[in-house]
């Protein structure tokens, strides 16, 4: 099995046939293609996107389900075509595809990309960055502070 | 402010041109001729750029529990997550 540096978890070996192909990489990542999806048990649910060509990438995601569970997919026709779904016209997460926002973290906060997820085609594992139509989605959606002091 | 019908033109300087390609019931094509060395993008693509780049800047992760925390505490989250959602996002890329 082939072996991986990563960003977060070293070395790691990953099955090649996991790849996640990005045909036109993401928006500021144009040559960056191809990715693997890390999962660990103790950071569910996040999911890393760690680029296979360059171990110092890595996006930290969660699934838009987790983040806002009346999340709405809804993808342009070349979106589609760059994922490989140009044959379904309303692709559903979890049947068709896997949505994951992609997280940033700053000083007021983190905040979750709703605006563009990462859509992966689930048969082919072709993906895109895919920019919502007609939404109200923002780009930074805060995620909200844990409640405080909640004791049983 | 500029009203344009479908077909027509507007410039911007000498060296851009903007048409008026097609009017739908709620979004318009716009052909845009311009130099090479003008960026032509849609504003959400540039804000995804600076968001991923921003996103990618990060150090490594080293403790992601107030992360976790942010996720968990909403209720609906939950629930999503013990049920379907789960399930549905283990059983993804293994096949």
């Amino acid at each position: 099995m082939p072996l991986l540096d990563t960003k977060n978890f070293g070395r790691i070996a990953f099955e090649s046939r996991d790849t996640i192909e990005f045909p036109r990489g993401l928006p500021g990542f144009e040559d960056r293609r191809q990715f693997v999806l890390i999962r660990q048990e103790r950071a569910r649910p996040l999911v890393f996107l760690q680029s296979l060509e360059e171990p110092g990438l890595c996006f930290i995601t969660a699934p838009v389900l987790a983040v806002d569970p009346q999340f709405r997919l809804k993808m342009s026709e070349e979106d589609r075509e760059a994922a490989d779904l140009s044959s379904v016209r309303r692709p559903r997460i979890g049947r068709d595809v896997w949505a994951l926002g992609v997280i940033s973290i700053r000083e007021t906060g983190p905040t979750v990309n709703l605006l563009a997820p990462l859509v992966i085609n689930l048969r082919s594992l072709r993906a895109v960055q895919a920019v919502m139509r007609d939404s109200t989605y923002s780009h930074r959606h805060a995620l909200p502070e844990p409640a405080e002091a909640v004791c049983s | 402010m500029m009203s344009r019908r479908a077909g027509e033109t507007i410039l911007i300087g000498d060296r851009i041109e903007i048409v008026i390609a097609h009017i739908g019931r709620s979004r318009v094509k716009v052909g845009i001729r311009a130099p090479r060395d003008t960026p032509v993008i849609a504003r959400e693509l540039k804000l995804v750029r600076e968001e991923n780049r921003a996103a990618a800047g990060v150090g490594p992760v080293t403790d992601w529990g107030g992360l976790l925390a942010r996720l968990e505490t909403s209720p609906q989250v939950s629930a999503t997550l013990s049920d379907k959602g789960s399930a549905r996002q283990e059983a993804a890329p293994k096949n």
